[in-house]
């Protein structure tokens, strides 16, 4: 029972939104670093393109197996953080794991598992090939790599400053969760019923904090704006002397071509096991 | 010659009645370094808008006559060739940095104007203000000085001729707040640049600017030299500004003639040395002693806490703290930013848990107690008011905890609060439209509301004028009165000074001092190693006699009298 209530404390605790942040901070710049971080965004793109599109169709079990073994070794190689991980593993469960879980449990045999496998091998590789490019390079890369295929500078710039803003908003959200905790009585929770209770209770405590929250920031990026404007924000938009000069620190190497070609060459060889089997 | 030339210039915000500047006609000389004083609402900062040319392009409104910066009309010139020549850092400066590394933010104004050597302007631009080597850091790994540094930096980067600040060190300890001085010193004297900060320390005023011009009204009373403007004492206290306390005092000895009507003042320490001297016949003063109440309200045992961190190991703040506050204690706690002030007060509510050790409140471990239910006992005010508001209303923010409470009186409580605080006309605002001082009475009010036994206070009089901040101070010593137990975390060496009773010193996560002012301020070695910075007047006192403990002006006045009179 203690280790009961501890590890749930714990879970508690690790949920926090300071823990949030925290991990957001991390899976954002935390990790620029590593192999993936280094390679080019636009090779990374590419790259994606193939293994986000092709597991769709095709649904030979080998080729998908190995597809699955080198997105999860590129996951590993770009540290991504704990919980974006968490995430993945329930996503991938929510959508087709349970259903092979349920089919074991109930009885069923090889030819009923091995669509479901297929399926989930499926959804697990696209998800993990999108966790290695989207969280393994830092945004600013990543919107970089983004507008040299054309997309409108806007929503490059809107990545990178969404992942500016993310944390000053979990700030202000923390802040305004903490006055409600310093002030707010929350109903006892011992109970299953009181359980019940504390749940609705802070449902409605987060839906509240929305207003000052808002507020909040509104007020804060009334500075932004003049700022933006002040440092020529509108001026680059509208420049192609700008776009020029930023992806001009876009650069193939040969690590990048080394990253391409290993990868080809692995499922290559999928492909040629799968044939021979 | 004139890098700002302003010629009977009238602005109104749109949809406003009165004029915010009333017929402005002003020259500023290039390399000058100007203060602009004023009361609050006075229009420093709307005058200051108006040089870049934010005001008229980007906010409208109503503009007559014209504004010229480094030879180019602001009002025909677009705010992008401007911005290259007049730089300008806002007061929330945290709001002004855009990217997410050091370096990016720098050059990102100089990228935006497509300059292929943006990452070098960057660099001399860090160079320029003091932080080379932290090109490769995340913005929110600085410190609150460095992150204003760096908002610096990033008008400086553009290589502007003029710089505007808007109360460049309001949210900084004194260590912080010299060397920003001391940057746009070199920047004002080595690359001659013009310098314009709005500031409310006139210590910092007589130190380092060169003129001082004053607004009143929307108007410009007058442009003076540092010197002569500072002379000026009564003048300036009836629009709420404060001339430095030396110069205070020397005007209080003159009006008593125990200075001839025509001296000149004092206006830094080292002129006072020639004008001030000992009274021959000083009175004894019986040092005041901390006396501790034998009950403790509260207790940190042996505390460690340690901070997760994006990159590599966690930050640790306290290892192994211990701290007795007593009953009725009126505790400032001080100490360098980031030496761990918020932390302790976090500890203190329960919103964070040591690793190691235990925190006692009236003698219980609250380890296992959750932070609502302390909320009767310890009561915290943020630094930020704003984080205080969760209603749409102060008066609905003020009793929000007792009527989720269910306390009987609580209509009766609130309107009493109200009225204390002098909000009672203000009740259905919402506070964040409020002033800074009624957002600080607010706050003030919603953190006593439920009568705690230990009221916590985070930087009570930070971003506050120097009107507002004594008039916070009244209600603070106020407080004393109500709540038993006080501890207020502060840069403020005045409020310091004027208010607590024991003053507890945390430096590199330890107590390294606790006791009187006598014995904090009096005690060099503490004093030199946190880098404490006392009021200006007990350093004056000081200088004249090391055994002089004076805090407030009439401490002063009791022991020194003007040189001239024994002569």
């Amino acid at each position: 029972m203690k280790t009961a209530n501890k590890l749930s404390e714990s879970i508690l605790d690790k949920l926090s939104i300071d823990f949030l942040r925290n991990q957001v901070l991390k899976n954002a710049y935390g990790n620029n670093d590593t192999v993936i971080a280094a390679t080019d965004p636009r090779i990374l793109l590419v790259w994606y393109l193939f293994f986000g599109i092709v597991p769709w169709f095709v649904n030979d079990l080998t080729f998908l197996l190995g597809c699955f073994i080198l997105v999860a070794v590129t996951t590993r190689l770009a540290r991504v953080a704990g919980l974006v991980l968490v995430l993945f593993g329930i996503g991938v469960f929510s959508q087709t794991g349970y259903l092979l879980v349920v089919t074991l449990l109930f009885g069923g045999d090889a030819s009923a598992i091995a669509p479901l496998l297929v399926l989930t091998l499926k959804v697990a590789t696209v998800s993990l090939a999108s966790v290695t490019v989207f969280s393994g390079m830092d945004p600013d890369k990543l919107a970089n790599g983004l507008m040299w295929f054309g997309c409108p500078e806007r929503l490059s710039f809107s990545i990178s400053y969404a992942y500016r803003m993310l944390p000053l908003l979990m700030e202000e959200f923390q802040n305004v969760l903490l006055s409600y905790r310093l002030r707010g009585n929350p109903p006892e929770h011992d109970k299953l019923l009181g359980k019940i209770k504390y749940l609705i209770y802070q449902i409605k405590v987060i839906v509240h904090s929305f207003y000052p929250l808002m507020l909040n920031t509104a007020k804060r990026s009334r500075t932004t704006v003049e700022v933006l404007e002040i440092k020529g924000y509108r001026y680059a938009a509208v420049n192609k002397e700008v776009k020029k000069i930023k992806l001009s620190s876009l650069k193939v190497t040969n690590n990048d071509l080394l990253f391409l070609s290993l990868s080809f060459l692995w499922v290559a060889v999928t492909i040629l096991i799968s044939t021979l089997i | 010659m004139n890098v700002i030339e302003i010629d009977h210039l009238t602005y109104s915000y749109p949809g406003a009645e009165q004029p915010t500047l009333k017929d402005v006609t002003l020259n500023i000389e290039k390399g000058d370094f100007l203060a602009v004083v004023g009361n609050n609402g006075c229009g420093k900062s709307t005058f200051c808008k108006t040089l870049n040319g934010l005001i008229p392009q980007f906010i409208t409104g109503d503009f007559e006559g014209s504004v010229t910066a480094c030879g180019l009309d602001t009002k025909t010139t677009d705010v992008g060739s401007l911005a290259r020549k007049v730089g300008y850092v806002y007061q929330d400066f945290e709001n002004q940095i855009i990217r997410p590394t050091v370096l990016d933010d720098v050059s990102y104004a100089c990228l935006n104007y497509a300059m292929p050597d943006y990452r070098e302007r960057g660099m001399k631009a860090l160079e320029q203000c003091g932080l080379t080597g932290k090109q490769d850091d995340f913005i929110w790994q600085l410190s609150g000085g460095q992150a204003h540094l760096l908002a610096l930096a990033g008008a400086v980067s553009l290589q502007p001729e003029v710089l505007i600040l808007d109360e460049p060190i309001a949210q900084l300890d004194p260590m912080h707040a010299d060397r920003i001085y001391g940057v746009l010193k070199e920047l004002n004297e080595t690359y001659g640049k013009t310098i314009i900060v709005i500031e409310h320390h006139t210590e910092y005023i007589a130190d380092f600017c060169k003129h001082v011009m004053l607004m009143k009204d929307g108007q410009i009373q007058w442009k003076l030299p540092v010197k002569e403007a500072l002379q000026r004492v009564d003048e300036l206290q009836e629009c709420n500004i404060f001339p430095p306390q030396v110069t205070i005092a020397a005007r209080r000895m003159q009006k008593s003639g125990q200075l001839p009507a025509d001296a000149v003042l004092p206006t830094t320490v080292e002129e006072g040395k020639n004008v001030f001297v000992k009274k021959s016949s000083a009175p004894e003063k019986n040092p005041p002693t901390v006396t501790h109440s034998e009950q403790l309200a509260a207790q940190l045992k042996d505390v460690s806490v340690s901070y997760r961190s994006v990159k590599g190991g966690p930050h640790t703040v306290f290892s192994g703290l211990n701290l007795d506050i007593h009953k009725g204690d009126k505790i400032a706690l001080i100490g360098s930013n980031g030496a761990g002030k918020s932390t302790l007060m976090k500890l203190l509510v329960g919103l964070l848990k040591p690793s190691s050790g235990d925190v006692l409140l009236g003698g219980k471990s609250i380890r296992s107690v959750k932070p609502e239910a302390l909320s009767r006992q310890v009561s915290m005010v943020y630094q930020n008011p704003e984080d205080m508001f969760i209603k749409d209303s102060i008066g609905a923010d003020i009793s929000y905890a007792m009527e989720v409470r269910h306390v009987a009186e609580c209509k009766e409580r609130t309107e009493e609060l109200l009225k204390r605080f002098n909000l009672t006309q203000l009740a259905h605002r919402d506070g964040r439209l409020l002033s800074g001082g009624q957002m600080r009475r607010a706050s003030l009010a919603i953190g006593i509301a439920l009568n705690p036994g230990i009221l916590l206070l985070d930087e009570p009089t930070a971003n506050l004028d120097i009107a507002t901040r004594k008039e916070i101070m009244r209600t603070l010593e106020d407080i004393k009165g109500i709540t038993e137990t006080v501890i207020i975390a502060t840069h403020d060496m005045q409020l310091v000074c004027e208010w607590a009773d024991r003053i507890v010193v945390l430096c590199g996560g330890k107590v390294v001092g606790d006791g009187s002012r006598d014995e904090i301020f009096g005690n060099k070695e503490i004093v030199d190693t946190v880098g404490i910075r006392p009021p200006e007047i007990f350093t004056m006192g000081q200088t004249l006699d090391t055994k002089a403990l004076c805090y407030t002006i009439d401490d002063f006045l009791a022991e020194f009298e003007g040189r001239t009179k024994r002569s």
